[in-house]
């Protein structure tokens, strides 16, 4: 089946069988790599994505379900250079590995869309679907808290 | 876990077209958000010659309330209830169970109707609908036909569905719940996402000083998700207090059957089922009276 | 000067830093934000998606069982697959045992546990590959099954390794001073049974490998596992091929904590046997559940702890049964249960000491390298105990443990005296104060008095654990550091990067350091046999061990490049300082010239700008007898104190604060040591009280996934401080560095533990603590 759709701001089309995973399309046949395989059955949240804005599983979603929708990843956050958010990972030590990363900035990002200011709380809520074993959470939710105040600040000014 | 086996795909965009496919086509699933069927096409447990997904049925996502009930399209999100201020405000425990329901990215894409056809015994949001006495509607070629929640788990992933119906609409009365109070609350493993040790929905009415109405419903307790019938016949016509809520708690026992798995012993299901139905019915009445005993 | 001791010891003895000690930003941090880091699977399917085989796994379905048959004729008939590989098409040696030559890559004549891997079937893609996996035939004899190590121990009838004569795979035992002398001085004498459990790693990306045949009969593994020239080694093996035509790299990892320690060089030895049987590409990944089924887990632990102490509250004497139920391969296990028993008093003073350790075989999963290596369940043991002695005493924990606790001159268990960097006491006073301990641990049982349902408590523990290698046995390190001609630095190292960041953090800043030049100009190529043996990257010695030899290495670099620099300036080598990519007359800043130009001058006036740093560790000698000499070079010290909550109602317990001290010498990046003490506290927090394997009649693992093997959330967090560092500088390790990144996991369940019984007021022997076993502690105790 011929299946369109927009992935990070490019149109693509691409060819698939109706029992094809999304994160198999992106990963095998469209170059995403930020969406990463880790348990294969909604537990631990590494393979989420936005589509129409909203996050969701990779591998829990039928690549026929995406015909006409938008499907962002962590590469197609910013087109140039880094996001706050990105930004922010980086200076607060917020990753290990690095498996996992993707996934928690896009919900990052999905958090500090829908509330400016979060507690710290809400961002326990909006994360706690996905699952990092290396950093213990803690550095994530600096970076993410600190990218809001941030732009409490940049509001203010 | 990577890839799906194979299957016979079919996505109407009308209603009509989906039951006519229902109708039609042998040894057909319905796929209706995904989070459950996907998986469990993943692992085996099913496996269809076709599938039929419902995600074109944009008619079946809707919030509707009577006056007397709410209506749920069948394919609403569990996130829209959450981000539903009518569901707030009708059906706050519909509405606690949802946002207890897994985790933002699966709420997303996990429906109502989905979740009950599914019939695990662990289902997130059977407890609230239980005590809501919630009624869902099922529709074929041949017709409709409702069917109250209490009646719809057979066993665990059986439901009183035919193969051809569709479920397409859950109906939740709350006008003659106005006055309970209720409380929910689902313990699991952890504080993050699990799948119920234990959930319990409330909701209880006191007139003139005694208890007019109970319910109680768990899930992961039994094959199906149930009420506690005993301990709501118990308490029918009784004064109010903490003593007569702990012993009512006991009587669990009598409505619940609990296995021992990975999860957790038989025992300590049955231990915390009282536990949280006593501290629940505390909490119904403290809510329904503002203060309660204090 | 080029004497690797000498020029470790003038950069230990350097008091201000530039790079050393601050929170630099790690060079891989880029491509993590921005989701570009490539791991294994994603070299597959840029480069080998439609012409590398794909490799299934055919498992064990008994936990005890002879071979009669392997019928692959099914499988082989599909199209698209090209073979079916039992132990017989290995052309080497099909022995993999790391400790003991008891382990087959591929089963040999029987299985020994419900996993175990019996042939590789390889096909074209993925869907072929499962499918005909599912079609090979295997005929078993069943043979009864132990399961229990107590019984195991006991048993002779029924062998799991029959040439072996009994199911003991190892013993280990110390032997110090007079232990009946010593308990007859005990004016307290606490005896208990501890029973700990096993941990799944749960690394979020599971165990892949891709092996390339190259030209010259050569072979290429990219492959998640934390010492490439063990890989290299193991292949070799199995292969009949020298190492030299092996090349092994590890790309990003997503997580080992010890897991791809032992099960990588496995997992990247099936993708080569493939590759070198087919003579393609060949690509191996293990699902979730497989991973969870096949690979070594945290050894499970039964402990018999007795120790006494004197009317001053000093030990007397401990006696000390250490029982790791090793699973069906010893694998690491005879090493765990060396440290577990060199270990086995804590960091405190024992004047007394018998331990014996038994790794005893049973038909379940194997045991093997977690974050703590057999220390975490000896230090609860250890924690447990000293909490209860104190309690006997009426004495506080804080002030009981510091009447114990090892200083600089005292005798460890092992006899062997620590001569320097020994943090320990100061850590925990600090620490404890920081906690305000004990105004807290009033205030909390005041609390208590009056709260019924929910109960606090605030509770410590210490922890030791040896730096490098045990014994004698031999522990190096090493680097190739190439200056280019552009000024810029690379290094090879054969430490890989699994999220502990030294070799894009704590490696860079090293050279950074020395060398004056900015991080950005420096490139650690890691995880390669194309550098020297690093050794693993284990036992946390990434930057404290496999740095030292990146300091050596560019130190002799700076040596040459100081001469040359003094030459070319007119001033003394002595006076010459790097600093910002340039190189400076300390007494007279204005004679300078760029790194660059002076790189280019060394090239031109045959200065060598490229250097190895192989540094061999000093070892004393070790008794095996007695247990007792020169354990290990030095000890990384950590306490934790932890408050908890409980609700005893549905026994549901809330970790809410830890305080971490840590005394683990130069802290070289404390943003990345705070990462490891949270990912750690995390780990532990798991561990203890959500975290086990589910283990049915059959021996089988029956949570096999993340619904079912649940591990912290985001939510599931308990607050943690700040850090107490206490800098007791280590003289073998990069800058005085020691290990950090096991630490905080080895006393986290000890510290939850003393906390909830602490707040119980019961005595908790064992783990996990799920609600229903918290449940099981109150009842006991008549509170329930």
């Amino acid at each position: 089946m011929k299946v369109e759709f927009v992935l990070n701001g490019k149109k693509v089309v691409v060819d698939v069988e109706p029992n094809e995973l999304l994160i198999n399309t992106l990963r095998d046949k469209l170059g995403v790599k930020s969406v990463k395989y880790a348990c294969g059955i909604g537990e631990c949240g590494n393979c989420t994505v936005l589509i129409d804005g909203e996050p969701v599983l990779s591998c829990l979603t039928l690549t026929v379900d995406v015909n006409g929708r938008e499907v962002v990843t962590d590469e197609g956050l910013s087109r140039e250079g880094l996001t706050k958010l990105q930004k922010a990972f980086i200076e607060e030590g917020a990753f290990q590995c690095g498996y996992c990363t993707p996934a928690f900035i896009l919900m990052g990002e999905y958090l500090l869309r829908e509330k400016q200011n979060p507690s710290i709380e809400d961002v326990k809520e909006y994360l706690k679907g996905v699952l990092c074993r290396c950093t213990g959470y803690i550095n994530i939710f600096k970076a993410v808290l600190k990218t809001s105040s941030r732009r409490e600040d940049s509001g203010n000014a | 876990m990577y890839r799906l086996p194979g299957f016979e795909y079919y996505r109407p965009l009308s209603l009509e077209e989906a039951l006519v496919l229902l109708d039609k086509l042998e040894d057909a699933m319905v796929l209706a958000g995904g989070t459950d069927l996907v998986l469990d096409l993943k692992t085996g447990r099913y496996k269809p010659k076709s599938i039929v997904d419902t995600s074109g049925l944009k008619e079946l996502k809707y919030i509707v309330d009577t006056g007397e009930a709410l209506r749920i399209g069948a394919l609403t999100t569990i996130q829209e209830l959450v981000d539903s201020p009518i569901i707030a405000s009708k059906t706050p425990l519909l509405w606690e169970a949802a946002r207890e329901f897994a985790y933002w990215q699966i709420r997303n894409m996990a429906t109502i109707g989905g979740n009950l056809c599914n019939a695990s015994p662990a289902a997130d949001t059977a407890p609230p609908l239980l005590v809501y006495e919630a009624v869902v509607k099922a529709v074929s070629t041949s017709g409709e036909r409702y069917i109250p929640v209490t009646e719809f788990f057979l066993g665990p992933r059986r439901t009183a569905l035919d193969k051809k119906e569709l479920l397409v609409e859950v109906v939740v009365p709350y006008r003659n719940l106005e006055r309970h109070g209720y409380a929910y609350r689902k313990i699991g493993r952890r504080r993050g996402h699990d799948i119920s040790i234990v959930s319990v929905a409330v909701a209880l009415r006191v007139d003139d000083g005694l208890i007019t109405d109970t319910r109680i419903a768990l899930n992961s307790v039994a094959p199906v998700p149930i009420r506690a019938r005993s301990i709501e016949e118990f308490l029918l016509g009784k004064e109010p207090s903490i003593d007569l809520f702990r012993e009512a708690s006991k009587l669990v026992d009598r409505d619940i059957s609990p296995i021992s798995d990975v999860r957790a012993p038989a025992e300590y299901r049955l231990h915390v089922s009282r536990i949280l139905v006593e501290e629940l019915l505390l909490k119904s009445y403290k809510r329904a009276f503002k203060g309660g005993f204090e | 000067m080029e004497d690797p001791y000498k020029l470790l010891e003038k950069w230990m003895s350097s008091e201000s830093f530039l790079v050393v000690g601050r929170g630099v930003y790690r060079v891989d941090s880029l491509d993590k934000a921005l989701g570009k880091a490539l791991f294994t699977e994603d070299y597959y399917i840029d480069y080998f998606l439609e012409n590398a085989l794909f490799i299934k796994q055919v498992l064990s379905p008994l936990p005890h069982a002879r071979i009669k048959s392997i019928d692959a004729s099914r499988a082989l008939s599909i199209s698209g697959v090209y073979g079916v590989y039992t132990a017989r098409d290995i052309p080497g040696e099909n022995q993999v045992g790391y400790a003991i030559p008891d382990q087959p890559l591929l089963a040999q004549g029987k299985v020994r546990y419900p996993g175990e891997v019996v042939a590789l079937v390889a096909a074209r893609d993925y869907e072929k590959a499962i499918k005909a996996a599912e079609e090979v035939v295997v005929e078993y004899e069943e043979l009864p099954a132990l399961l229990d190590p107590l019984e195991a121990l006991e048993r002779r009838d029924v062998l799991i390794h029959e040439e072996r004569g009994s199911n003991i795979a190892f013993q280990t035992r110390v032997r110090k001073g007079n232990v009946e002398e010593g308990f007859s001085k005990a004016q307290v004498v606490v005896e208990n049974e501890y029973r700990l459990h096993h941990q799944e790693h749960a690394y979020l990306e599971t165990e892949a490998a891709l092996a390339i045949p190259e030209s010259e009969g050569r072979i290429t593994v990219i492959g998640g596992l934390q010492y490439p020239h063990l890989g290299q080694k193991i292949i070799s093996r199995v292969l009949g091929i020298p190492m030299s035509k092996v090349k092994v790299v590890a790309p990003y990892i997503g997580g080992g904590f010890g897991g791809k320690d032992d099960e990588g060089p496995l997992t990247c030895a099936k993708a080569a046997l493939v590759a070198y049987l087919t003579g393609k590409p060949a690509f191996i990944l293990y699902s979730r559940e497989e991973s969870i089924k096949i690979h070594p887990k945290r050894e499970a632990a039964v402990i018999r702890y007795k120790s006494g102490v004197d009317e001053n509250g000093k030990l007397t004497a401990i006696d000390v049964t250490i029982i790791h139920d090793t699973g069906a391969y010893a694998n690491r296990g005879p090493f765990i249960l060396w440290r577990a028993t060199m270990h086995a008093s804590g960091p405190y003073e024992v004047p007394n000491a018998k331990v014996d350790g038994y790794a005893v075989y049973t038909n379940k999963v194997y045991q093997g390298s977690f974050r703590g290596f057999g220390n975490l369940s000896i230090q609860f043991a250890v924690e447990r105990q000293m909490d209860l002695l104190a309690e006997k005493l009426g004495l506080d924990p804080v002030e009981f443990r510091l009447r114990n606790i090892l200083r600089e001159g005292s005798t460890t268990l092992t006899s062997q005296v620590l001569d320097h960097s020994v943090g320990v006491g100061e850590a925990l006073e600090k620490t404890a104060l920081k906690a305000d301990w004990w105004r807290k641990r009033r205030e909390i049982e005041e609390y208590n008095k009056t709260s019924e349902r929910f109960k606090r408590g605030i509770g410590v523990a210490v922890a030791w654990h040896g730096i490098s290698t045990s014994r004698a046995v031999p522990d190096w390190s090493n680097a190739y550091v190439k200056v280019e001609l552009d000024g810029s630095v690379t290094v090879y190292t054969g430490i890989v990067e699994m999220g502990q960041g030294s070799p894009t953090s704590s490696h860079v800043q090293i050279v950074s350091e020395i060398l004056g030049v900015p991080v950005d100009r420096v490139k650690v190529v890691f995880a390669s046999t194309d550098a020297p043996d690093t050794g693993a990257t284990h036992a946390s010695r990434g930057t404290s061990i496999g740095g030292v030899g990146i300091l050596v290495a560019t130190a002799k670099i700076r040596e040459r490049m100081a001469s040359l620099a003094a030459k070319l300036l007119g001033v003394n080598p002595e006076d010459i300082e790097f600093r910002d990519g340039r190189v400076y007359s300390k007494s007279d800043p204005s004679k300078n010239i760029s790194w660059r130009d002076l790189v280019r001058e060394a090239y031109a006036r045959g200065v060598e700008v490229s250097a190895t740093g192989y540094y061999y560790l000093p070892k004393g000698r070790f008794d095996e007898t007695v247990g007792q000499g020169f354990a290990y070079p030095a000890y990384s010290y950590i306490v934790l104190i932890t408050e908890v909550e409980v609700d005893t109602w549905t026994g549901e317990v809330k970790v809410l604060r830890v305080y971490p001290g840590l005394a683990a010498g130069k802290i070289i990046n404390p943003q990345q040591v705070e990462g490891q003490i949270e990912g750690a506290i995390a780990q532990a927090v798991g561990y203890t009280l959500m975290e086990y394997l589910y283990f049915n009649e059959k021996g089988w693992v029956v949570n096999t996934n993340f619904t079912d093997y649940v591990v912290p959330t985001a939510k599931d967090m308990p607050e943690i401080e700040k850090p107490v560092y206490v800098e007791d500088r280590f003289k073998h390790g990069a800058f005085g560095a020691k290990g950090v990144g096991e630490m905080a996991l080895i006393p986290g369940p000890a510290s939850i533990a003393n906390a909830i019984a602490h707040a119980l007021g019961v005595n908790i022997t064992s783990t996990p603590l799920t609600p229903w076993r918290i449940l099981e502690y109150t009842r006991t105790s008549g509170r329930g």
